[in-house]
């Protein structure tokens, strides 16, 4: 496992947030999945977790949060709080995770997935007083279902590309200048 | 080697930092804006926030509406497919422009008929009204919304009710100066206030997370048959009195119980929402009348008279139990 130098982690940033970032807001709406449609942010969060983790990761969750809570009409800061738990943990320690392989970044993703459609859900219940059944099975499931479906795609192009991914403009010697 | 000390990772050696310290103070942010979102709602330094982002994402939701609306029409593709090439190749640009001529046609007829039907139901219930273009869905899983065209600029505001040719959709439950979020009558959240169009029993229509509507608080002493149409009563100001939402389509009733299971069927589906009318105003015949509210109160009171008496004897038959024992 190796670390992606700033100009890559810039420029992954910043395509990572504009793909998502539209896709939340012009897709996600108009393709419902059931009672269900892809949170984009949760992707993108994840996504910045798992390629770099930490401090960088946190902020990534919570800022993805934010702009999921201001996209929806539920009570802002909820997603925000979730997204940065979620990011914590997916990015705790092991950075760009995405190199250990695409099982357990999906299964780690899913884990999530499921956490965070539902933990919404439940804050939900108690908040504006859904009902829990609809609100896990109606509502939950099939998020996390189309999210997880939503983020496969992201993580094949980032994995295939991930050689591509040069560690700095200098050059360095070995397997250094490379993620693998 | 340039790789960055930061993100150096296990090549560099440097202990990179966990993001301890940003989750606490995200976290309490969180929560913070949590709290503060719950108790003011959608007003406040927080709802101009998010009316201001709703301005500026507004173009991006149109184009996403207008990407995806060629996704309903893949299956028409498909289906060329097996087509034999030879006979396609010769007639391809004919049969191509001619059906596009034949669909932006049916898409202009389509779009007549349905102004038509909304200026019919704006004449026929008198109703003052802004005609709006559908741009979205929800954008989450939690809220049955749609999202408009029209906003602020447009003299539209929160609370506003909306329709569509069928009957009542929703009203408004955030407003921006060039869209507005509708709170459709699907949403758990969402409440109308209604009445059985024959035999005038008024009731709660609720939406649920199914995307099922129950008519609720209408008591079982009343006749209420499948079929009988659920009109808006007017109480609380908010919907004119006597707009269609739907037909009763189960009709359930518990031994004991005050009030009837009611389904509602709407006349309104959301797939299919693409106009839609806001009414601005509601003039005094549109409101519910004094005899409307003293109406509603009675049944009210009926009801809670019944459970009175159903106490009393409880009561009685307890105490009946106690003497003879």
């Amino acid at each position: 496992m190796q670390g992606i130098d700033k100009n890559t982690k810039r420029r992954l940033t910043l395509v990572l947030t504009l793909v998502c970032a539209v896709l939340q807001l012009a897709i996600a709406p108009n393709l419902p999945f059931f009672s269900g449609r892809a949170n984009f942010m949760l992707i993108l969060s994840a996504l910045m977790a798992q390629l770099f983790g930490g401090r960088y990761g946190t902020v990534a969750g919570f800022l993805s949060g934010l702009f999921f809570d201001f996209c929806s009409t539920s009570p802002l800061g909820l997603m925000a709080l979730l997204l940065t738990i979620s990011s914590y943990v997916l990015g705790y320690e092991v950075r760009n995770k995405l190199n250990d392989g695409t099982k357990v970044s999906i299964t780690q993703f899913s884990i999530a997935s499921f956490a965070v459609s539902g933990a919404y859900a439940l804050a939900l219940v108690m908040v504006e007083r859904a009902g829990f059944l609809e609100a896990i099975f109606m509502r939950a499931l099939p998020t996390a279902v189309i999210t997880i479906i939503c983020y496969l795609p992201f993580l094949m192009i980032l994995s295939r590309n991930r050689g591509g991914f040069t560690l700095s403009s200098s050059r360095g010697p070995g397997r250094s200048s490379r993620l693998h | 080697m340039a790789v960055s000390r930061e993100y150096g990772s296990g090549l560099s050696g440097a202990t990179p930092p966990t993001g301890g310290r940003a989750l606490i103070i995200l976290v309490v942010l969180s929560l913070s804006l949590f709290t503060m979102s719950v108790r003011s709602g959608d007003t406040g330094v927080l709802g101009a926030v998010r009316s201001g982002f709703s301005f500026v994402t507004t173009p991006f939701r149109i184009v996403g509406s207008a990407v995806t609306a060629p996704i309903y029409g893949l299956g028409n593709i498909f289906a060329n497919l097996t087509a034999d090439q030879a006979t396609l190749s010769e007639l391809r640009e004919e049969n191509d422009a001619l059906r596009q001529r034949n669909v932006e046609l049916e898409e202009q007829a389509l779009l007549a008929d349905r102004l038509t039907e909304l200026m019919e139901i704006q004449s026929t219930y008198n109703l003052q009204s802004v005609s709006a273009r559908v741009i979205s869905g929800s954008t989450d899983s939690w809220t049955s919304t749609i999202t408009i065209d029209k906003g602020s600029a447009a003299g539209l505001a929160v609370g506003m009710p909306v329709m569509d040719g069928s009957g009542v959709i929703g009203q408004i439950s955030s407003v921006s100066p060039n869209s507005a979020v509708v709170r459709l009558i699907f949403d758990e959240g969402s409440s109308v206030p209604v009445m059985i169009q024959s035999n005038r029993a008024q009731g709660m229509l609720n939406g649920s997370a199914g995307g099922g509507l129950s008519l609720d608080l209408v008591r079982s002493d009343l006749t209420v048959e499948i079929d009988d149409i659920v009109v808006t009563s007017g109480l609380g100001g908010v919907y004119p009195k006597g707009l269609p939402v739907g037909r009763v389509s189960v009709v359930g009733r518990n031994p004991g119980a005050l009030y009837l299971d009611i389904s509602v069927e709407a006349y309104s589906h959301v797939q299919s929402l693409e106009e839609v009318l806001v009414i601005t105003s509601l003039t005094d015949e549109q409101r519910a009348s004094a005899e409307d509210i003293e109406e509603a109160d009675a049944q009210e009171m009926s009801a809670i008279n019944d459970v009175a008496d159903v106490q009393v004897r409880e009561d009685e038959a307890a105490d009946d139990d106690g003497e003879s024992r």
